[in-house]
């Protein structure tokens, strides 16, 4: 059974935010402006807007990402020890309150508050699961003894957070013979909750869809919330959850199953964090926004093997799949990257690289913070990952998530910007061996010297003129603030659309409310090209040559300078085809005239482009 | 060998020594080294940072073979990842070999081609120097050289507002690598020194430890760490260091082979293990300065002999390092000369670093990320070998091939017995039908026990001989003839009992034919006549002829020889393809495109098929043709080969077009330039290796586009490329006929040419068609300057 963490987590008052705030460092920053780019806003900008929240149970909830611990990257592993009495059975009350007090005397302290307990609560050591007499999961006895209360009152008597798991839609096993009453619904049994055809949904089918025209299917959904809200839950990780966890279509649309259960939580009158798993459909961010305060993104971060995670499955796969969400976090509602497993190296399976790399990640997405890793057992470079403050302050901070502003190639850099006006800079080596990676500074969006300081170790660098290089080890990282001292960069804007352009293949121009000029060059596919003519600089030089592009998903093109060699580039997901974004290539141009041409190859679909900026000084 | 560079004999004196202990190749490789000459202050070094390749990134444990910076003394070598955290060394030994004489053919009558029988060039040592509070993703700053000038291996970085720096070099005169820290601004190092064995040793001590293979070969390795201001001291296997404000490090190591096959290629006198401890403790007593200002004045000695200038890149291409320009330069199309004279400069220091006094350099020289090289690293004799020693005599470095001399002569007894006794083994489908045998060859394969592997190579001989024969050319060298003589003369022998007689059906005439033999490496497997092994032998017919005229040697005999290259059939042009035969046949009998231009030796490395009138045109119109066919795009060696064939043919652009494909960077395995500049072979798609051939060949084939000769001919600028037209220089040429040229040109046109006399008496000069002849007693030299257009 592939699960997704999940959890229930009180709505942190302002109070609470603050101090957190306070702890690490920032002071709290409110939202500076609406909207990511809209009709007629040129794109083009480093990641600075965040977009308001209008999430179930307002802003105050889920104000910043949250942070705490997950079983389920224990439970699913293979790693000796773990599961000693089969798969997933570390799940036990006396692992989780080990747990809560390694987590309240170790990482409270940086902001950790929730405790969630993942998949399999109400389910023995064989996976069979158990119920009250309400059609509702009830814990099993030999896992928490004392029931699911005295585990969440022990978690708050250590100042924490309790968070709770529940797949959607009513468990196969759970429908008895349909007969089973609704708790608090006079009349209203299993029968009455789900289809006539007992047609099945979620991410494992294990579950027969509710009905929601039937109005016994919401009071189930109430019944439930009520009971985590008596047993004093604050979290909730609902799993399964569809269009998303490897489902489509209208048998696994669980929108009105998320809607009902944010209403439910609502008036049970007790705050509860309301996330959602996994793989959540891109296309319906809106309802996910609506009704949740955060949405797993991507699959399982964890490798269901002997380790807790491993690099390739699947820390790498959210390079690839944070960008199409990139806009949609902020206050309220968050892009769930799942687990942080970066506290032991030997459980994690991961190298110190790819830990501060995978933590980088994270933090510059401004993703949950939870980690699955055995607190009891963190090593000190874990440790020092998980409590860099610098670092959980770019999580928690009100710098909106970062985005590439390079193409998603082995080396790339991802960039936002501060309220101050400095920058949040992350360099990251993908590729298998050590590699220099570059952040221009033309690709920020500003020119000349610039005062960089590394967040993960704590130093001033000094002062770097037009970039900064640094070499990484395989799959590692930098994690920078970027503080310009120079001037804002002037370019020369170069419409796709233009007439001086030429076209060959399939491509031809589009409308594109997202674009500059409202229009940009598309179908470029099978051989489709985009040639910019007359790109004229001063000065032969590299320049930093900033693309405008829509694209719903991630595209390669090859971009290529007076009919030269041509470079490959993956272009990042903008998240659907009505919005542009940008990122900058190195181009080598020569002094007068150039062209420069986009080139989706013979076999291969590129993005759409709405403009190039050329700068006016090479870097 | 055991020679001080510092007090190089003379060559009169090398000479008497050579006769007064008559056995020079019988020296063990790993040995004591006299008292190196120390040079009381560095020399003064221009040529900036044209003489410099940089990069931005280190090695990690997984990509050293990409991305580790090869060190070498000529005897012990090593990549090094300059990683600030983790100092790795993987260190080789050029006699690390396992296996052993493999006198024990398979049913096919052919070799054993193994790592247990043949055997294989492996590691002899790991070496980390571990520094944790310096982890990669905790500095800034990083920078690494290769200072292609002094020899030396440099890293630099921030950590904390210090800056530290590190020195790699592998000292010839103190035979050991020595890693030397440094640091400005109050900082310390604290970390550990392993040093490890690769084959399962069980290490006693943490300075040193010792091993020996089933085939009996004994192996060993040290070191020693030495620093100011903190503390050094072992600690279990491991030596540990503290506070200290600087580190020096050195390792040294070898086995016991020694190169005579009387002894089996052992010495069982030598304790490598107690020599090594011997070697790094007198390299210890020396502080690092003086142990680098050591290697370098060694270093210079033969580095300094050749520079070049193609031309002047632009400050784009300047500015950027080292990996950066190779994919810029493929990206744009666009010559970059200084990165290109690099190019043949880091060819130049891979020499000096992996062929120096011990065996000669095999498939990837002393370069390896494990001990399971492909092709067990080994010696190739169907071109790898030969090609890694074409660059030696024209840049310079004649005394870095007398590692491929001293190993032919010391595996002759070996090969001579395995040829008598196995050669004509019934199973062997290539054995003389004659049922003759006499003198020696080789298999495809070769290793230093004396054994070959994989399959017979009959011609191989004639190939290895010629090679040597053309050192001979460069140096004229008596010594060195003498030397190569008695293989030259049982490869004759060899010969004399192996060629068929055969009459053309066209004309009736009856010629000499080769045996069964299959034409490397494609096509059929019992081909008579290959053209491969008639050029070859024609060569090696001619060579041993001079050879006997110079030394007054058997001149009976060679009359003999004489008679049979009178009669060996040459190849001619197919009707039906227009290309030169491969098969004696008209017809294509393999793959159009093989990477193997083994018909087309008579072009390159043979002179035989010359453009310039003397030979038939119809022959080198059909060589033009096979070398058109055979395309423009193969293994690195295989472009650097076609290229030194365009060159011959004065084609210049395309000789630089295939230097450019060599050029271009490796990208998922492909075949190309590797971020270290290694050339990079793809053997399957997504695996590449390393194989150093390339890195040899291309440089060979720049130089033979400057300059052409024969002896008693050369020629200036024979396909000077369009690149590198506008200006620019080369000193220290070696060229046959025993002178060595300084060349400048500008605009395609040459402004200066120094002929230097280093044995030779008399040479035309040529250039676009007009020559002047030049005559110089040994030692002088004359400058040519106003050449026609």
């Amino acid at each position: 059974m592939r699960s997704s963490s999940s959890f229930v987590l009180p709505v942190r008052t302002l109070r609470a935010a603050a101090v957190l705030a306070v702890a690490v460092g920032f002071a709290t920053v409110a939202p500076i402006a609406h909207a990511g780019p809209t009709a007629g806003t040129p794109a083009g900008q480093v990641h600075r807007a965040v977009a308001a929240a209008d999430a179930a149970g307002g802003q105050e909830q889920a104000a910043k990402p949250y942070m705490g611990w997950s079983s389920w990257s224990m439970q699913s592993s293979k790693y000796p020890g773990l599961n000693p009495d089969g798969d997933y059975s570390y799940l036990t009350e006396a692992n989780v309150l080990k747990q809560t007090d390694a987590l309240a005397a170790k990482l409270k302290q940086f902001g950790y508050e929730y405790v969630n307990i993942d998949a399999g609560w109400w389910r023995d050591n064989a996976w069979k699961p158990e119920f009250d007499a309400y059609a509702r999961q009830t814990p099993d006895p030999v896992r928490f003894p004392n029931g699911m209360k005295s585990v969440a009152d022990h978690i708050h008597a250590r100042g924490l957070k309790a968070g709770i798991y529940l797949p959607v839609g009513l468990e196969k096993e759970a429908y008895g013979d349909g007969k089973t009453p609704i708790k608090d619904a006079p009349g209203c049994t299993t029968a009455d909750i789900v289809y006539g055809d007992l047609r099945t949904t979620n991410g494992w089918d294990s579950a027969y869809k509710l009905d929601f025209s039937r109005p016994c299917a919401e009071k189930y959904i109430d019944s439930q919330a009520r009971m985590l809200a008596d047993w004093g839950y604050d979290f909730l990780k609902l799993d399964g959850v569809g269009p998303g966890s490897g489902k489509s279509g209208d048998q696994y649309d669980n929108v009105a199953d998320v809607a009902a259960w944010q209403k439910a939580i609502a008036a049970t009158g007790r705050p509860i964090h309301f996330e959602l798993s996994w793989s959540l459909d891109r296309g319906h961010a809106a309802d996910w926004k609506k009704y949740s305060n955060g949405w797993r993104i991507d699959t399982d971060v964890e490798c269901y093997c002997n380790t807790l995670v491993s690099w390739e499955n699947s820390v790498d796969d959210r390079f690839d799949d944070a960008p199409a969400w990139s806009r949609l976090a902020g206050p309220g509602g968050w892009n769930d990257l799942d687990s942080l497993d970066v506290g032991n190296g030997a459980m994690d399976g991961l190298t110190k690289a790819e830990r501060q790399t995978y933590a980088t990640l994270w933090a510059i997405s401004k993703s949950p913070l939870y980690t699955g890793d055995d607190l009891t057992r963190l090593d000190s470079y874990g440790l020092s990952l998980l409590t860099n403050r610098e670092v959980i302050a770019v999580d928690q901070n009100a710098t909106p998530a970062a985005r590439p502003v390079t193409p998603a190639d082995a080396q790339q850099v991802w960039a936002a910007e501060n309220a101050d006006g400095s920058y949040t800079v992350a360099l990251f080596n993908l590729a298998d061996a050590p590699a220099a990676v570059t952040a221009d500074w033309a690709a920020l969006g500003f020119t000349g010297k610039a005062s960089v300081r590394d967040l993960w170790n704590h130093e001033n660098l000094g002062t770097y003129k037009n970039k900064v290089t640094e070499a990484l080890p395989a799959h590692g990282s930098r994690l920078f603030t970027v503080t310009p001292r120079g001037g804002a960069l002037t370019a020369t804007a170069y419409e796709a659309e233009a007439p001086a352009n030429t076209l060959g293949g399939n491509a031809s121009i589009a409308d594109c409310s997202a674009c500059s000029g409202a229009h940009k060059v598309g179908n470029l596919y099978l051989g489709g090209t985009l040639r910019f003519n007359d790109i004229v600089v001063p000065k032969a030089g590299m320049y930093t040559v900033k693309i405008a592009y829509v694209s719903g998903d991630a595209r390669s093109a090859a971009v290529s300078v007076n009919g030269g060699g041509a470079t490959s580039h993956k272009f990042p997901s903008t998240g659907d085809w009505g919005t542009a974004e940008t990122v900058s290539v190195p181009l080598t141009l020569k002094a007068g005239a150039n062209t420069i041409t986009i080139d989706s190859g013979e076999s291969g679909y590129a993005p759409d482009i709405d403009r190039i900026d050329v700068p006016k000084t090479s870097s | 060998m055991s020679f001080d560079p510092f007090d190089r004999p003379s060559r009169r004196s090398l000479l008497a020594l050579a006769a007064a202990t008559g056995a020079l190749a019988s020296l063990p490789a790993f040995t004591a080294t006299a008292a190196p000459r120390r040079p009381d202050s560095a020399p003064t070094i221009d040529g900036g940072s044209r003489q410099e390749l940089w990069w931005q990134a280190p090695a990690d444990d997984h990509s050293m073979i990409e991305q580790g910076l090869p060190v070498g003394n000529g005897r012990i070598g090593a990549l090094a990842s300059n990683d600030p955290g983790r100092e790795l060394l993987l260190i080789t030994d050029a006699t690390m070999w396992t296996g052993g004489l493999n006198d024990s053919l398979d049913g096919d009558g052919q070799f054993p081609y193994d790592r247990e029988h043949f055997g294989s060039l492996t590691l002899l040592a790991r070496l980390a120097v571990d520094i944790p509070d310096h982890d990669l993703s905790a500095v800034s700053r990083y920078r690494r050289a290769l200072d292609l000038a002094r020899g030396v291996v440099t890293s630099s970085y921030v950590r904390s507002g210090v800056t530290y720096e590190r020195q790699v070099f592998a000292s010839r005169p103190d035979d050991a690598i020595v890693v030397h820290f440094t640091q400005s601004g109050g900082g310390r190092y604290t970390g550990t020194v392993t040093l490890e064995g690769t084959h399962g040793e069980t290490t006693a001590g943490a300075s040193s430890f010792g091993g020996a293979f089933p085939g009996g070969l004994r192996y060993g390795a040290a070191v020693a760490a030495y620093g100011s201001g903190g503390r050094v001291s072992v600690s279990g296997s491991r030596i540990s260091f503290t506070d200290c404000k600087d580190l020096t490090v050195v390792v040294s190591g070898g086995t016991n082979y020694a190169p005579d096959a009387s002894h089996h290629y052992r010495d069982p006198s030598l304790d490598p293990e107690q020599l090594a401890r011997t070697k790094v403790r007198a390299a210890a007593s020396h502080s690092a300065d003086t142990l680098l200002r050591s290697h370098v004045a060694d270093y210079r000695s033969l580095f300094g002999k050749l520079d070049v200038s193609l031309g002047t890149s632009s400050e784009t291409q300047r500015s950027l390092d080292t990996w950066e320009r190779v994919r810029a330069r493929a990206l744009d199309s666009a010559p970059d000369p200084e990165l290109e004279a690099a190019y043949l400069q880091f060819g130049r220091y891979l020499m000096i670093s992996g062929s120096r006094g011990s065996l000669p350099m095999g498939l990837q020289g002393l370069w390896l990320d494990g001990n399971d090289p492909d092709w067990m690293g080994d010696y190739h004799t169907d071109i790898n070998i030969q090609m890694n020693y074409w660059m030696a005599d024209r840049a310079g470095l004649s005394q870095c091939f007398d590692a491929l001399t001293d190993y032919c002569v010391a595996q002759l007894p070996s090969w001579t017995e395995l040829t008598r006794t196995l050669f004509n083994d019934s199973r062997n489908r290539y054995r003389n039908s004659s049922g003759k045998i006499a003198g020696w060859t080789v298999a495809i394969s070769t290793n230093p026990h004396g054994g070959g592997g994989w399959w017979w190579h009959p011609a191989g001989n004639a190939w290895l001989c010629n090679t040597l024969w053309e050192h001979y050319e460069y140096t004229l060298s008596r010594s060195h003839l003498e030397k190569i003589y008695p293989l030259l003369k049982g490869a004759c022998a060899f010969w004399e009992a192996r060629l068929l007689p055969y009459t053309l059906a066209d004309s009736g005439r009856e010629v000499l034919i080769a045996d069964s033999d299959w034409s490397p490496e494609q096509g059929p497997l019992d081909a008579k006549g290959i053209t491969y092994a008639q050029e070859l032998v024609w060569a090696l017919f001619a060579n041993f002829r001079t050879a006997s005229a110079e030394l007054g040697k058997d001149t009976g005999y060679a009359k003999t020889i004489a008679g049979l290259q009178e009669r060996l059939y040459l190849p001619q042009v197919s009707p039906k393809t227009g290309w030169l035969e491969e098969w004696m046949s008209p017809d294509n009998l393999g793959e159009t495109t093989h990477r193997h231009l083994s018909p087309l030796i008579g072009l390159f490395p043979g002179d035989r098929i010359r453009p310039d009138g003397s030979t038939p045109s119809d022959i080198v119109d059909g060589a033009t043709a096979l070398l058109t066919a055979r395309g423009m795009n193969s293994f690195g060696w295989a472009n650097a080969w076609r290229s030194l064939c365009w060159s011959r043919l004065k084609n210049a652009e395309k000789a630089y077009q295939l230097v450019a494909t060599n050029l271009h960077p490796s990208t998922d395995g492909s075949n190309g330039t590797a971020f270290n500049l290694f050339d990079i072979y793809e053997v399957e798609q997504g695996r590449g290796i390393f194989q150093i051939d390339a890195n040899f060949g291309t440089p060979a084939a720049m130089i033979e586009m400057l300059l052409y000769s024969r002896p008693g001919h050369l020629e200036l600028l024979p396909a000077l490329p369009d690149a590198w037209a506008e200006s620019g220089s080369i000193t220290g040429v070696g060229v046959r006929g025993g002178f060595v040229v300084d060349l400048s040109w500008r605009d395609g046109k040459p402004t200066e040419a120094r002929v230097r006399s280093v044995g030779g008496r008399t040479t035309t000069v040529e250039f676009a068609g007009s020559s002047r002849t030049v005559s110089l007693k040994p030692g002088g030299s004359v400058t040519l300057r106003d050449f026609a257009r």
